[in-house]
Parts: C-alpha cells; sequence; structure tokens
C-alpha cells in the first residue's frame, strides 16, 4: 500500500478506533474536568495535541538515537517524563502570554498534562510496539486528535446536558459520566472498520 | 558503567531543557503588577485555600486589584506579622493613577 495512505489510515485508525479517551481510557482527568465549556475544551485539546505531537517528534530521536546506543533503553519512561514536563512548561509559559483568559480557565488542569497519561501513554507505546518514525507520528498525530475531537464533542454535550431536566441526583458528573459510557460503546461500534482492507 | 551512562545523559537532557525552558522564560516574560508579588510574599504562603481563593497568590491578586478588601479572610496570617506590613506596603504603593487599594483588617 502507498507509505501516504498507510500514513492517513494509522492516524485514523489511532484517532477514532483506538480512540485515547473512549477505548484506552487514557486521559480521563481533563477529559472530565476541563469539559465544562466549549471554549476551555478546545484550548486544553489544543494544547494536548501540540505536546503530544513534540514529545512524539523529540521523544523518538531520544530513545533511537540516545537511549539505545548508551544502553540505558530501560530508562525511557523517566527521560520521556523529563521532556514532556518541559514541553508542558513550555506551553504554560506562551498560554500565559499569549491567553491570560484560557490560562486561567485551564487552571490546574494545565501543569497537570505534565501527569497526563495519554502523553506518556504515546511515547511509551511507541517504543514498546518498535514503531518507525513515520509511524510513531501518525500515532501521536492520531492520538492527539482523537482527544481534541472527543473533548470538544464531550464539551458539547456537557453544555446541552446543563439544561437538560435530568433527575437531582444525576445533575452534575453522574451524567457526564454516564454519557461518557455511552460515547465509549458508540465507539466500539467502529472496531473492525479497516479490517476489510487487508 | 551502564548507571553512569544513564546518570551523564539524564544530567545533560535535563540541563539543555533547562536552560531552553530558562530562555523560553525570558522571551515569553509577561509583566505583571510588582505589588502582586511583594503582597504575596507578606502574606504565610501555606497555601492552605481557607481564604477561599486558590492560593496565597490568587488572593494577593484580588487584594491589589481590589476585589478582595477583607485582610482577615486569611485564616491563617497574623496581624504584626502579615497584615500590619501589606497595609504599610499598599499606603505607599499607590494605583498608577494614584488611588489607593483600601484594605482593612
Amino acid at each position: 500500500m502507498n507509505t501516504f495512505i498507510a500514513f492517513l489510515l494509522a492516524i485514523i485508525s489511532s484517532m477514532l478506533i483506538d480512540n485515547v479517551v473512549l477505548s484506552r481510557f487514557y486521559g480521563i482527568c481533563p477529559f472530565l474536568g476541563v469539559s465544562k465549556k466549549v471554549n476551555s475544551s478546545l484550548g486544553m485539546g489544543v494544547a494536548v495535541v501540540f505536546v503530544i505531537i513534540l514529545a512524539t517528534v523529540i521523544c523518538w530521536p531520544l530513545y533511537n538515537y540516545v537511549l539505545v546506543p548508551a544502553g540505558i533503553a530501560f530508562m525511557d519512561t523517566v527521560a520521556y517524563i523529563l521532556v514532556i514536563a518541559s514541553l508542558v512548561q513550555l506551553v504554560g509559559l506562551f498560554i500565559k502570554k499569549y491567553s491570560p483568559s484560557l490560562y486561567k480557565t485551564l487552571g490546574i488542569y494545565l501543569p497537570l498534562i505534565t501527569t497526563n497519561c495519554a502523553v506518556l501513554g504515546v511515547a511509551q507505546s511507541n517504543t514498546d510496539q518498535g514503531l518507525n518514525f513515520v509511524e510513531s507520528l501518525a500515532n501521536g498525530i492520531g492520538t492527539s486528535v482523537g482527544f481534541l475531537l472527543i473533548i470538544v464533542v464531550f464539551s458539547c454535550i456537557r453544555v446541552r446536558l446543563e439544561s437538560a431536566n435530568t433527575p437531582k441526583a444525576f445533575k452534575g458528573l453522574p451524567i457526564a459520566l454516564i454519557t461518557a459510557a455511552i460515547m465509549a460503546i458508540a465507539f466500539m461500534g467502529l472496531q473492525g472498520l479497516f479490517s476489510g482492507l487487508n | 558503567m551502564e548507571i553512569l551512562w544513564a546518570i551523564l545523559i539524564l544530567l545533560g537532557l535535563g540541563l539543555i531543557l533547562g536552560l531552553g525552558l530558562a530562555i523560553a522564560a525570558k522571551i515569553l516574560h509577561v509583566k505583571e503588577d510588582e505589588r502582586i508579588e511583594e503582597v504575596a510574599k507578606k502574606l504565610p504562603n501555606y497555601n492552605c485555600g481557607s481564604c477561599g481563593y486558590a492560593g496565597c497568590k490568587s488572593l494577593a491578586e484580588a487584594i491589589v486589584t481590589g476585589k478582595e478588601d477583607n485582610l482577615k479572610k486569611c485564616k491563617p496570617g497574623k496581624e504584626d506579622l502579615n497584615f500590619k506590613p501589606i497595609i504599610e506596603y499598599l499606603d505607599e504603593h499607590p494605583n498608577p493613577d494614584g488611588s489607593k487599594v483600601k484594605v482593612h483588617m
């Protein structure tokens, strides 16, 4: 198959079929925490996209050209966390400078991207599956855009839920969790989307 | 031998990233009201949150911008140690338009 088509297919597959939030259950914390408003969820999603793609681009050469030749491949997680923490700091500085209001709405969740397991999960699964650079990049782009897509869709649903007539016991987070579960079931329907192609 | 490499490489990586961040912090520096920093220094800095704000920095911001005028909101703060120096400081450093930041205990 053409490399470019394979690249696109890999992006779509990690975006929709193996969606990071709904089928791998990574990054639930910002998914529930910052999805009350569409704007802040969009900002969070874009920040995560930026961090994941840059982390992939830095971590892959770091692993293959520095850690493996030095014989310390077992230190990969520690090195990745170092890279990710610095990137998150950089994004924080950037958002503080150019969008103070977004900085305020993201609040504590912005530094918490550091511990967002979606970011570390992408870097780690690239290493564990032994993907090459282009495949890693496709995985990074797909996963992060999948996160962006889901958090924005989810925040739109939550905005509608605010005005819906939900029973008192379900108001707020409980109905949000049920919604997330239904979304996860819906996304299971995409499994096997590409099975006919092979 | 391996452990030596691990220490050296991680140290080097940390150094490079730290330098990069230091440069980025200089370039992306945001000019803030320096009185917020000074008032935050004079608060107890437990970041306990009992004042209802996210931390001492947020309370200091609220005090300087005039959203909060009651220093007693800060539960662990002592009159002589924290509140009086803040009132004195804000007396000496008025707003840019000359008006004073009004606070009381």
